[in-house]
């Protein structure tokens, strides 16, 4: 009984800390420094949002090689 | 008379001044820059930012004169615009009139789709945005105007050392404090199981293992996140000052080490999560001071960005644009209608009014001629001026408000807390009992273990739970009824000074007027339906404070005024207008402008003018006069009994101040203030120990805000205003600040029982575990025991209501 009692500590213990240095991993990156940014996070959450999320990356993924081309010339 | 909400902004207006539309009458605009706001946003498949908004309301945009330009020139570029790595450039800029989420998402929105942007993130917190763009594509001047044509407006603003520092620091005690959160949380669950374990029966194993699982997460919080207290304790060591840093490290660091004990084969019961725990709580409130410190450092960069950055200079006879800190005294400077004075200076040709408000807190513009001073910071709004600069950049009246600001706001003196200086002494008392405890039973009884048992009872049992609950508890109640009432105290500890205070000074315009004029006098009845509605159009013309007044006055008092179109409508140099109707000369405004054309007006007047008059007949004059608002009487009478001098400070002229300040009963009163005046006069009723609140709304009244014990705002005040105070009253009505003294005291009167029931508890309980009698479990539970007093003592605040309700 003990025994499995360990057992899931350790996975416990492993797995929190795991999801603990995710979180960490993303504060470093400033993903936390906008404190009201998580809580309004969902009025860009529509599937219109996701659609425009991704029209942008194209659009900037478009600028950004024409810029480099500009730049090797 | 019925109210209807604006489409765009959701402002609330009478029906009958909402602009309809024929095609679609359900729309209802309050103003022409709503309407194209809306239109705007439609057209772009953008107006699920209604849905966003829901029942928020923003202010309506605002039509700017001001050219973008200047956005493009070669200094503005050299001084803001960044080159990133990939060769784009970037810009941060402070984004105005920013209400809610959902205008973040307009923002982000339409500046995402349009072309050669390729970032536009802002905070929500600060409103700061950081854009990347494309210079071959689109230039910054247009990306400035698009965020103007959806009622916005952004100043650049520079990403100083001391914002950068900030934000570190920021995220470091961020992540502290997330890591004793998480670590916390799972030992109270882990405490779940052992202390039922007590009272049920444990084996030894088990036992075992929750110790073992309470060190793997007590470790992290008492070396990682108590790092801070370690560092805080060792510098005051190094100064030879027994900080609280010092109590907190060294407290959790003995419970610790004698649970580390325990947990390798000593006999008795482990704490790791008492430690554990006094880390965390003390660490959140750390951090809140934290966030403050940020919120100081976005304000400064908030105020800096409204400063000009270039003039025009004229040299040889020929312009020339030169860096504002550049300007020498004795240069002649040009400002054109809507561009802000950069240096102070005098007149030297043309004529025009500046709008003078923050500095003197006046919404009126002042008409100025050659001659006249012009202060930096105040924007022309009519016609081309020059002047002749009389002090440089760094000693202009701007630059100085600035930097004193920034000195207040840095070194803000914390309020000294009771509590805080109290606990200090009962700690370092507390920490000697515990080691002569220890001491004693070891040299009565010779047994290391038992004596550090008791040691550790002592501190348990004193832990200064009740001691440091006692003020913030009853701080939450008191701070969450004050919320309710629409009175946002921004840190709890500002019910203690607000309960102590004994001088209130109050502004005089937007605080205890309306700070709007309004039409006084006004013999309309003379007038023909023709002859009203030719002044309710000239009115309708101007965007004046004067205009706006009397139009508001028309329509409440007539009705079936209708618009009509009149011809060759000027603005004269801070005077009026002209106009011309079937051939005849309108003229609308101040005395002056009629003595121009030669109208006699018959006698002289003290209080603000509007002159009415067709052809070379004046046919009416009104008399406009700023408010005072409807319970300000009342308020100053509630104050007075309380036993607290109010004061009133006023940049305007003696006689309209006197006559304010007798009307509401104030006896007290001082007139012709600038913003420096009035600082030092806050610094100077502080020096004789007096504890003062400030209460204020204008830009003007930022600096003296920040030198007052407790900054009250009202809630339509500048921002800056409403940055800078501890204290913001959202209706902004004079009754908020009696209630924030009633509930104020009360809270305090809690605050002091808290103390003296936590005292009691310590003085009874202490001398027990001293002797031995209290084992270390029992010791926590009676901890508790005397926080759960605490709670429920504070609980009672709420209970008698206020007698004005």
């Amino acid at each position: 009984m003990t025994g499995i009692l360990w057992l899931e500590l350790i996975v416990g213990i492993i797995v929190s800390f795991t999801l603990l240095g995710v979180f960490i991993w993303g504060v470093k990156q400033g993903q936390f420094d906008d404190g009201k940014k998580m809580m309004n996070g969902l009025l860009n959450d529509s599937t219109e949002d996701l659609q425009d999320a991704i029209n942008k990356e194209e659009k900037v993924k478009a600028l950004k090689e024409k810029k480099a081309k500009e730049l090797d010339k | 008379m019925s109210v209807v909400k604006c489409t765009h902004c959701h402002l609330e207006f009478d029906e009958k001044v909402m602009i309809k539309e024929l095609e679609n009458p359900e729309l209802n605009f309050c103003c022409n820059g709503c309407q194209g706001v809306y239109h705007l946003l439609k057209d772009d498949g953008l107006d699920s930012f209604y849905d966003k908004m829901g029942k928020n309301s923003i202010a309506p945009p605002v039509a700017l004169g001001a050219d973008s330009s200047n956005f493009d020139m070669e200094s503005f570029k050299s001084r803001y615009i960044k080159t990133t790595n990939e060769g784009f450039s970037r810009v941060d800029l402070i984004i105005e009139g920013i209400h809610c989420a959902a205008c973040i998402w307009l923002n982000v929105k339409v500046l995402g789709q349009t072309d050669g942007i390729v970032e536009a993130s802002i905070n929500f917190t600060n409103n700061k945005a950081k854009i990347v763009w494309d210079e071959d594509t689109i230039k910054l001047s247009e990306i400035i105007d698009k965020i103007r044509s959806i009622g916005y407006n952004a100043y650049p603003y520079d990403r100083s050392e001391s914002e950068k520092q900030a934000t570190k620091n920021n995220r470091d005690y961020f992540l502290r404090m997330s890591v004793a959160i998480f670590a916390s949380m799972n030992l109270m669950m882990i405490g779940v199981a052992k202390y039922t374990g007590f009272f049920t029966g444990m084996e030894e194993d088990m036992l075992r293992l929750i110790h073992m699982a309470e060190f793997i997460f007590a470790t992290p919080v008492v070396f990682y996140s108590g790092w801070i207290f370690y560092r805080g304790a060792y510098y005051g060591l190094k100064n030879k000052i027994l900080n609280m840093d010092f109590l907190v490290s060294s407290g959790a660091t003995l419970i610790y080490i004698y649970s580390l004990y325990v947990l390798f084969g000593g006999e008795g019961h482990s704490y790791f999560d008492s430690a554990g725990m006094i880390i965390t709580f003390v660490l959140v409130g750390k951090y809140l001071e934290v966030i403050g410190k940020k919120g100081a450092v976005d304000t400064m960069d908030k105020i800096k960005s409204t400063i000009p950055l270039e003039a025009t200079i004229i040299v040889d006879g020929g312009k020339k644009v030169v860096a504002i800190d550049k300007i020498e005294v004795g240069d002649i400077i040009e400002v054109k209608s809507g561009e802000k004075a950069s240096v102070d200076g005098q007149i030297i040709s043309g004529e025009s009014s500046f709008d003078e408000s923050s500095i003197s807190g006046e919404s009126l513009p002042v008409s100025k001629k050659s001659g006249d001073k012009v202060y930096s910071g105040t924007i022309n709004l009519n016609q081309v001026i020059r002047y002749k600069a009389i002090k440089n950049y760094a000693n202009s009246t701007l630059n100085s408000i600035v930097e004193l600001l920034e000195d207040s706001l840095n070194s803000k003196p914390k309020i000294e807390d009771i509590t805080n200086e109290l606990s200090k002494h009962f700690s370092v008392v507390i920490l000697s009992l515990a080691i002569a405890t220890f001491a004693g039973w070891y040299f009565y009884e010779g047994s290391f273990e038992n004596s550090l048992i008791i040691a550790i009872s002592v501190i348990i049992i004193a832990c200064p739970c009740a001691l440091a609950l006692a003020t913030p508890i009853a701080s939450l109640i008191g701070v969450s009824w004050l919320a309710r009432e629409g009175l946002l105290f921004k840190e709890a500890k500002f019910i203690e000074t607000f309960a102590k205070a004994n001088t209130i000074v109050l502004d005089k315009t937007g605080t205890i007027t309306h700070g709007k004029l309004s039409v006084v006098k006004g013999n309309c009845e003379v007038l023909n339906n023709e002859q009203l509605n030719i002044l309710y159009s000239l009115v309708d013309s101007s965007t004046h404070p004067i205009s706006k007044a009397i139009k508001k006055y028309l329509e409440e008092n007539f009705e079936n005024i209708a618009h009509i179109e009149l011809e060759n409508i000027e603005q004269v140099d801070a005077k009026g207008l002209k106009a011309s109707y079937n051939g005849d000369n309108i003229f609308g405004g101040n005395s002056e402008l009629l003595e121009e054309v030669q109208i006699n007006i018959g006698k002289e007047y003290h209080s603000t003018i509007y002159h009415f008059a067709i052809g070379s007949k004046l046919l009416v004059t009104f008399e406009l006069e700023d408010t005072i608002k409807e319970d300000a009487k009342e308020t100053i009478e509630y104050l007075h009994s309380q036993d607290i001098e109010v004061i009133m400070c006023s940049g305007d002229n003696e006689q309209i101040v006197s006559k304010v300040a007798s009307e509401v009963g104030i006896v007290n009163y001082q007139a012709k203030m600038s913003p420096i005046d009035k600082a030092n006069y806050i610094s100077k009723l502080k020096d004789e120990g007096k504890i003062v609140i400030m209460a204020g709304d204008g830009v003007n009244d930022a600096l003296a805000l920040s030198r007052a014990s407790i900054a009250i705002s009202m809630g339509n005040g500048a921002d800056i205003s409403i940055a800078v105070s501890d204290v913001v009253i959202l209706n902004d009505s004079l009754k908020g600040l009696e209630k924030s003294v009633y509930i104020s005291k009360r809270t305090f009167d809690f605050i002091k029982q808290n103390l003296a029931i936590s005292l009691v508890y310590n003085v009874l309980t202490v001398p027990i575990a001293m002797a031995g009698y209290v084992i270390p479990l029992v010791a926590a539970l009676s901890m508790s025991l005397s926080s759960l007093l605490v709670v429920g003592n504070s609980v009672r605040i709420n209970n008698k209501k206020y007698k004005g309700d």
